[in-house]
């Protein structure tokens, strides 16, 4: 490492594949000296400032990664290049996906969200990802692929404590998929600045016993908080009671990191009155 | 309001070029024949020793032409305290600070030659704060401050951190400290911020074969570069020309010399070939220098009735490595002293202290920023603890113009404006006794807050301007001035008073933003909001000549006496309802009688301006007059405090200046420009360091400025137009104004809104949040019971 402040993007070879094959037999040639690019709008930042590959292949050519279809009773999938703001235009995900809509549509401005791409956000290692709380509120499993074969797992199993995903040198996030919801679930995304995200999502509110009730952090999209919440929303006490108990069971469960941008204690405060803003919100209970 | 006037006083449009459809040229679209493109170096290291510094690897890629280092260039360069050296020349000073230059055939050939130096250098303690810098045993950031060329009003202390040390004296403050009911003494800070003018620095140079220096760069006053370097690296002025083009904004940060010095010095090595030098926005993060932190101390007394008797204060601004410009702008902080306020005794020693961070240089309002951030919440607080309403107590102490006594003792001019008019207005328009609506939402909490804050431009008693006017062959005008055009939209106010002078339409008023300091006639700044003024003043004096010329060319033609010709709608016509009328179009070139006899020749008009009775300060008091003019104005604020997330919203902003104004377009636009940035600067934007002295966001992407879901819902811009003497059309500039009353306003409604009082800027929700918890712990226990009900 050269003892230079860097301030600009160094020399790489820039790869285009048009065909899943072909990036994945590249990625599998070059591993961890390739970055993969999609929109580019961390990724150009951080190299930039010194993180460097050798080779980028972008991802943008293999056009079956830019889809995003939807089947009634089966749900959602997302091509891991389709831009944000093909997400915020999408109607599905409008109407039966909102919480993921809601967090789209509060990152960067219209043209980042042009180019900016829901696998990017997911993969990007320093950034706060927005889109993974609402991924992991909905239950959202990953694919990943590799010349190996694909393996499809649950989107908290792979994500990183600090960002970004654990993938195998060879691998690639290819395809978001989202289960279909109850009907009438709605959920809806808070956001302060990067220093934290909250997603939340419910269903089947009037129905203790089926009620859906989920909460996550962009910083903890974790299965167990996920599980947790959603089990004390399952008693038969009123909501304004439960919103109580699941804010005390979470401050309890999730120790926020303190960092460059914020402090614990200030995330400790969304944390705690985030939550209570929206569950509240979604719920429509009354301050 | 117009008053008859057809052109000033009026909304006219920018015509000068149309920037939306690429029209406008800015130095970075310089490309001169056989350029050779720079690339600076820089060492991770807040302070550190240079042990060697390596560029054999880099000399060796093919199209590299030379490697230069600090000691290649032994020259300090600066405007009032030379302390910059061109490259780093044995210590590394701040986090960035450039070590060498890489010049050749292409940028990505430079840059990649950039990454093959190689370099080692020594890590040295760092000097982080201004506690660190005033410390006893402190490293001393600058051992040969004492050798260094500096104005003659500067006064830095060898052997110490200290750039500039300024004393301000009025009465006896110490003795007043016993005659009063009441004392607030508080400490106010800021991190240090940026300008972030949208277009980074860059800047040309070539040498003609005669030896004459040729400058393209992105600056804000063309003559200001032009003396700086020629004082810098010893050259004569005549062989210095600097070429002025659009400029892509400045807020201060492109006054004085930038880094000129760098390509004018390259090339001189290199035998006069043009080279260029142009920042990415991270380089100029680290090579540009940025808006001061600063740490303001004061104490303040008042008696029960409600006036302000004393004022102790030390202004300390964070100047970091190099504090060339900064050292003048803490005696900007000090001579002003207080806000705009009659304090009989006052006591302010003002420091710029060097730090190992980033440069410093003017930023929009030249110290009266941070006074204003700081003592109009000092005003406030005093209010308050009399039991006093905030506007009454500033009303009852506001300055009197022709009879007040200013911090420096001078009588304050009869025509200095407005003081109590402007606070008044602002506080009607912000409905400040009306108590803000309740939101919907109930841990969103509204308030209401103002700030008042005077400023005059800070310059040299000799700062001079002057203007030609050509009259053209179809009855145009073009007008030569020096002052420079980035943004503010000065040349169209000057065109304005060209077309009332003359009765022609402003279309036929052309004022090139393009200059060269060859081309045109000289102007000492384009800072301060002084150009309307005194570049004001040159073109109506300029305009006197050429009307004096027309009128004695008509009056040959008409056989008539002179002061029986009139100029009117383009026409020299001799006086009275039936006079005969000539047009300008038949007198440009001089009058041609029917036998064909000519006389005169081409009429050009010629004016100068230096204002009158401002002086040098007495170097242990302050007394003497340091402003041709000053300036009233007062912000109001109505903000919204989310308790949920500690953000501050600022639903609604007022705005009024007693200045009268040419273009009330160009002043709003600079309104709303200014009310932006002012909330950035109050709640968002700072430039942060980490603990070893890294600058940790030189990016927009982590450097958060104010967007466009900032802005007020509503923003209300008024001048109470009161005319000033000896200025053009009474009218001043007000740029800089229209950013200062925001800081302290929204910090002062924040605390009506929820008792809270934050004395650190930017007030950041993280910041927020520790300061409700310390004062007012009881607003998120009741937060907890409504939100989470417990």
């Amino acid at each position: 490492m050269s003892l230079i402040l860097r301030t600009t993007l160094p020399d790489f070879d820039y790869l285009s594949p048009s065909s899943l094959d072909e990036l994945l037999a590249l990625k599998a040639k070059y591993g961890e000296r390739a970055a993969v690019i999609a929109g580019g709008t961390v990724l150009l930042n951080l190299m930039r400032l010194g993180f460097r590959y050798d080779y980028v292949i972008d991802i943008k050519g293999v056009r079956e990664l830019s889809a995003i279809e939807y089947r009634e009773g089966r749900g959602l999938v997302i091509g891991a290049a389709a831009t944000l703001k093909d997400l915020e235009n999408n109607e599905f995900v409008r109407e039966k996906y909102g919480v993921l809509w809601d967090a789209v549509r509060q990152i960067g401005d219209f043209h980042l969200r042009n180019r900016a791409t829901i696998g990017g956000n997911i993969c990007n290692p320093t950034l706060q990802a927005d889109t993974i709380a609402p991924l992991a509120v909905l239950g959202a499993s990953i694919e990943v692929s590799s010349m190996r074969g694909s393996r499809r797992v649950a989107i908290w199993e792979l994500v990183k404590e600090g960002g970004g995903l654990l993938l195998d040198p060879d691998e690639i996030l290819t395809r978001i998929y989202i289960p279909e919801l109850p009907k009438g679930s709605r959920g809806a995304y808070f956001k302060v600045w990067w220093i934290a995200g909250i997603a939340a999502l419910a269903a089947n509110i009037d129905n203790p016993r089926e009620r859906i009730v989920r909460v996550a952090y962009s910083f903890a999209p974790s299965q167990e908080l996920v599980e947790g919440v959603e089990k004390i929303f399952r008693q038969e006490k009123p909501l304004k009671v439960l919103i109580g108990d699941a804010i005390n069971y979470i401050k309890t469960s999730i120790t926020p990191p303190s960092d460059a941008r914020a402090s614990r204690e200030y995330r400790e405060h969304l944390v705690e009155f985030g939550t209570a803003y929206l569950l509240r919100k979604l719920l429509g209970v009354e301050v | 309001m117009s008053l008859g006037f057809r052109y000033v006083g009026q909304p006219v449009r920018r015509f000068d070029v149309d920037k939306v459809y690429g029209g406008a040229l800015f130095a970075s679209d310089i490309e001169l024949p056989g350029m050779l493109w720079i690339k600076l170096v820089s060492a991770p290291y807040a302070h550190a020793r240079i042990k060697r510094i390596d560029p054999s690897e880099a000399l060796k890629i093919p199209g590299v032409v030379a490697v230069f280092t600090g000691e290649d260039f032994p020259y300090k360069v600066g405007i009032y305290a030379a302390d910059r050296d061109v490259l780093a020349r044995g210590k590394v000073l701040y986090y960035g600070h450039p070590i060498a230059a890489v010049v050749a055939e292409s940028l990505d050939i430079a840059e990649r030659a950039a990454e093959a130096i190689d370099a080692e250098f020594e890590p040295l303690p760092a000097v982080l704060s201004i506690e660190e810098a005033l410390s006893p045993g402190a490293p001393v950031i600058h051992e040969r401050l004492g050798e260094y060329r500096r104005a003659s009003f500067i006064n830095p202390v060898p052997g110490t951190n200290i750039a500039n040390r300024v004393k301000l004296r009025k009465g006896d403050a110490q003795k007043a400290i016993g005659e009063v009911d009441v004392v607030v003494e508080e400490t106010y800070r800021s991190d240090p911020q940026s300008h972030a003018y949208m277009e980074t620095w860059a800047g040309a140079a070539a040498i003609r074969s005669d030896g004459t220096v040729e400058v393209w760069s992105s600056h804000q006053s063309p003559f200001a570069v032009r003396n700086l370097l020629a004082m810098s690296l010893g050259l004569p002025i005549s062989k210095v020309v600097v070429h002025h083009l659009y400029t892509g904004g400045g807020f201060g940060g492109k006054a004085g010399l930038l880094l000129e010095h760098i390509p004018v010095l390259i090339s001189m090595k290199l035998g006069g070939r043009p080279v260029f030098l142009q920042l990415n926005r991270e380089e100029n993060f680290y090579y540009m220098a940025q808006k001061p932190g600063f740490l303001f101390k004061m104490k303040t007394g008042a008696t029960k009735d409600g006036r302000l008797v004393f004022h102790i204060g030390e202004y300390y601004l964070d100047a970091g490595a190099y504090a060339d410009y900064t050292v003048n702008v803490i005696r900007s902080s000090t001579f002003m002293a207080t806000g705009p306020y009659e304090i009989p005794h006052i006591h302010v020693d003002g420091y710029a202290v060097y730090t190992n961070k980033v440069p410093t240089t003017a930023f929009r309002g030249f110290g009266i920023l941070e006074l204003t951030a700081s003592f109009e919440q000092q005003m406030d607080i005093l209010a308050e603890k009399l039991g006093i309403d905030p506007i009454e107590f500033r009303l009852k102490n506001a300055v009197r113009p022709g009879v007040s006594i200013t911090p420096t003792q001078e009588v304050l001019a009869e025509d200095a404006g407005d003081p109590a008019g402007v606070i008044r207005r602002a506080a009607e328009l912000i409905g400040y006794h009306t108590p803000p609506q309740r939101s919907d939402e109930p841990w969103k909490i509204r308030g209401k807050g103002i700030a008042a804050a005077w400023k005059g431009p800070v310059q040299p008693p000799n700062a001079a301007s002057s203007a030609i006017v050509k009259l053209n062959e179809d009855g145009s005008v073009d007008v030569l001035v020096g002052t420079g055009e980035f943004g503010q939209g000065t040349i169209i106010a000057l065109a304005q008073i060209v077309a009332e002078e003359l009765g022609i339409p402003v279309e036929k008023v052309r004022i090139s933003p393009y200059r060269s300091t060859d081309l045109v006639p000289y102007t000492w700044q384009t800072v301060g909001s002084r150009g309307l003024y005194s570049d004001g003043q040159a073109l109506v004096r300029a305009l006197q000549d050429l009307k004096d010329q027309i009128k004695e060319v008509a009056a040959r033609a008409f056989n008539v006496f002179k002061d029986e010709v009139e100029i009117r709608d383009g026409k020299a016509c001799v006086s009275g309802k039936h006079g005969e009328c000539i047009s300008l179009e038949r007198l440009a070139l001089g009058y041609t009688f029917p036998s064909g006899e000519t006389i005169h020749g081409p009429i050009i008009g010629r004016g100068s301006h230096v204002p009158s009775g401002t002086t040098y300060l007495d170097p242990e008091t302050g007394k003497g007059n340091p402003k041709p003019f000053v300036t009233f104005v007062a912000g109001g604020v109505e903000v919204e405090v989310d308790l949920v997330t500690m953000q501050v919203r600022v639903l609604k902003a007022v705005l009024v200046t007693d200045a009268k104004i040419i273009n009330p377009g160009l002043a709003e636009g600079q309104a709303y420009g200014g009310i932006l940035m002012g909330i950035g600067l109050a709640l968002k934007e700072a430039i942060g360091f980490d603990e070893i002295g890294a600058l940790r966001n030189p990016s927009f992407l982590e450097y958060r400025l104010p967007r466009v879901e900032d802005m007020p819902v509503e923003m209300v811009f008024e001048s109470l137009n009161v005319p000033q003497r000896n200025a053009p059309y009474g009218a001043k500039g007000v740029g800089e104004l229209t950013a200062l009353p925001w800081q302290a306003a929204i910090a002062n409604a924040i605390y009506r809104a929820i008792g809270v009082r934050v004395k650190e800027y930017p007030i950041t929700p993280e910041r927020l949040l520790k300061a409700v918890k310390e004062q007012r712990p009881d607003i998120i226990t009741e937060l907890r019971k409504i939100m989470v009900g417990v």
